[in-house]
């Protein structure tokens, strides 16, 4: 799992927030299940611009995955604005999946 | 790169309003139908054209199966065409039209009441089938992407409206003569129009993209999905027009052979698709669904045996009877069954929780059903569609009143736990 950043701190912190945020039908974060591929801070406008897909185009719990990450990210950094781009360049595939996911569903 | 895209298309879905009352309706057909068949186990001791084993066949058929495959299509119509569906208010004229429709016609053929009541119902499901058609067809065409899946549900509701404007004919046909030959001699075709072309097609259709999506598989085959995609077309037209144009009945061996064969290469696509999941565990509802696809196997058999005895000259009445029975309340009711609590509560959970999700923790989807009330409706479900076959073969009166009391009861259950999530409320843990 790598997400693409020009703040490393802040985006610790925020994959961390973001642990808290599950797929309803899969049980797994979405860090995890390597849905964010990007998180970049922009501190002089206060922005958070964050690149993420879903595990399927059109998903229907898709609204609410990207409303709680959205919820999520504005609790931890309450000053900024976050921006998300769902994205499906490239689609998810199994292979974003992290180790401590592909654990998870081998239970 | 970025931008605040909050109404982005992407991730708006079908809302759940029009997809709510399609489960509701298909929940009380079905209670309707077994309660139906529990009043006219006697029917099930006679010829299987009769108008009270007609009524039922047609509430399980339209009111059960392809309400419920409407309502989950509305939702998931999105995620086969990767694109949204055009309109809402189409889907609530489907919903009122078919919801007119279904309890006229189920009327007119249980009480035998051909005239207008089972004619305007004719009318109204025609028209219902007419409405999600266009709905379909634009919401594809917006959507400009091409897909397997969405080819086989297309296919899949032109036959269902082919079927349907048959089965309006033959209702005419009942108090004019409007065909060469009478009812009884189209239907077959009627019947397997909408079995295969509707039922069997949507059901690969979609089976075939949410058992991987479900499982998280790596497996993916859409080569293999146009060869069954063919088979079960190129069966049934060549089963049309055998029955139109040659008398023979042995040409009918080669469309079940098709379909035989799609049927098997659709159990292989679902057997590798469950051997390369990422995610082990699998839940109950998935392995119901699992089972329904072996149980597409059982009618062909039957309908193998009941050709070869066509063929032998002696047409056998239970065996048609049983047939018919285990499409409805076999195969496609075991779909249904895995298939709601697969999809409902998520509709359900979005609906109450989609504000709340991320700011603490909600309960899962699955938690919004009773699992106890879910086995116990599985177990009465399955003794009672093994009791009522075993009743149908010995045309025991007691053996099949004592099935439909416990179908009767997994109606009940399944109703319970579908109120128990429509009446869920917000609860944080």
């Amino acid at each position: 799992m790598n997400v693409i950043t020009n703040n490393n701190l802040k985006c610790t912190i925020a994959l961390a927030a973001l642990e808290n945020v599950t797929d309803p039908e899969i049980g797994l974060n979405v860090v995890d299940l390597g849905l964010i591929y990007q998180i970049d801070f922009d501190d002089a406008h206060s922005k958070i611009f964050i690149a993420m897909t879903l595990t399927t185009q059109f998903c229907p719990m898709g609204e609410s995955i990207t409303g709680a990450v959205k919820r999520v990210l504005e609790n931890t950094f309450t000053d900024a604005q976050v921006l998300l781009e769902l994205t499906f360049d490239p689609p998810w595939s199994h292979e974003l999946i992290s180790e401590e996911g592909q654990k998870y569903l081998n239970q | 790169m970025f931008s605040n895209n909050n109404n982005d298309p992407l991730v708006k879905n079908t809302s759940h309003k029009v997809v709510l009352p399609f489960y509701l309706y298909a929940s009380i057909s079905f209670l309707f139908s077994t309660i139906l068949l529990f009043f006219s186990t006697e029917a099930f001791t006679q010829h299987y054209f009769h108008p009270q084993t007609l009524a039922i066949t047609h509430s399980m058929a339209l009111g059960w199966g392809t309400m419920i495959i409407l309502g989950a299509s509305h939702q998931l119509v999105p995620v086969l065409i990767e694109g949204r569906l055009y309109s809402i208010k189409l889907g609530y004229a489907s919903f009122f039209l078919a919801g007119i429709g279904i309890p006229l016609l189920v009327y007119g053929f249980y009480f035998f009441a051909m005239g207008w009541q089972a004619q305007w119902g004719g009318i109204f499901i025609n028209a219902a089938i007419i409405a999600y058609l266009l709905n379909l067809t634009i919401s594809m065409v917006k959507s400009k992407k091409e897909n397997v899946h969405a080819v086989f549900v297309f296919t899949a509701v032109l036959w269902l409206l082919l079927t349907t404007l048959v089965g309006l004919l033959l209702a005419f046909n009942f108090t004019a003569a409007i065909l060469p030959k009478g009812s009884l001699h189209y239907l077959s075709l009627h019947a397997h129009m909408g079995i295969v072309g509707w039922f069997l097609l949507l059901v690969i259709g979609v089976g075939s993209r949410l058992i991987p999506m479900f499982l998280i598989s790596k497996y993916s085959n859409t080569k293999l999905l146009w060869v069954i995609y063919g088979l079960i077309n190129g069966g049934l037209i060549a089963f049309l027009i055998s029955f139109l144009y040659f008398s023979n009945t042995s040409f009918y061996f080669l469309s079940v052979l098709a379909i035989l064969l799609a049927i098997a290469l659709f159990g292989y696509y679902c057997y590798q698709s469950f051997k390369q999941r990422i995610r082990k565990q699998v839940d109950e509802q998935m392995k119901i669904s699992l089972l329904s696809i072996g149980m597409m196997l059982l009618p062909v058999v039957l309908l193998i045996l009941i050709i070869g005895l066509l063929l032998a000259g002696s047409a056998n009445t239970k065996l048609v009877l049983a047939y018919g029975f285990i499409v409805f309340f076999g195969w496609l009711t075991a779909i249904i069954f895995g298939m709601t609590f697969k999809t409902l509560p998520f509709i359900i959970w979005n609906k109450v929780y989609h504000l709340q999700a991320g700011l603490g923790k909600t309960p899962n989807p699955k938690d919004l059903f009773s699992s106890p009330v879910f086995y116990a409706m599985g177990i009465a479900y399955l003794c009672g569609f093994g009791l009522f076959i075993t009743g149908i073969f010995t045309a025991n009166i007691v053996v099949l009143k004592m099935a439909t009391l416990l179908l009767i009861l997994a109606a009940l259950l399944y109703n319970w736990n579908v109120i128990k999530l429509f009446m869920h409320k917000s609860a944080r843990l």
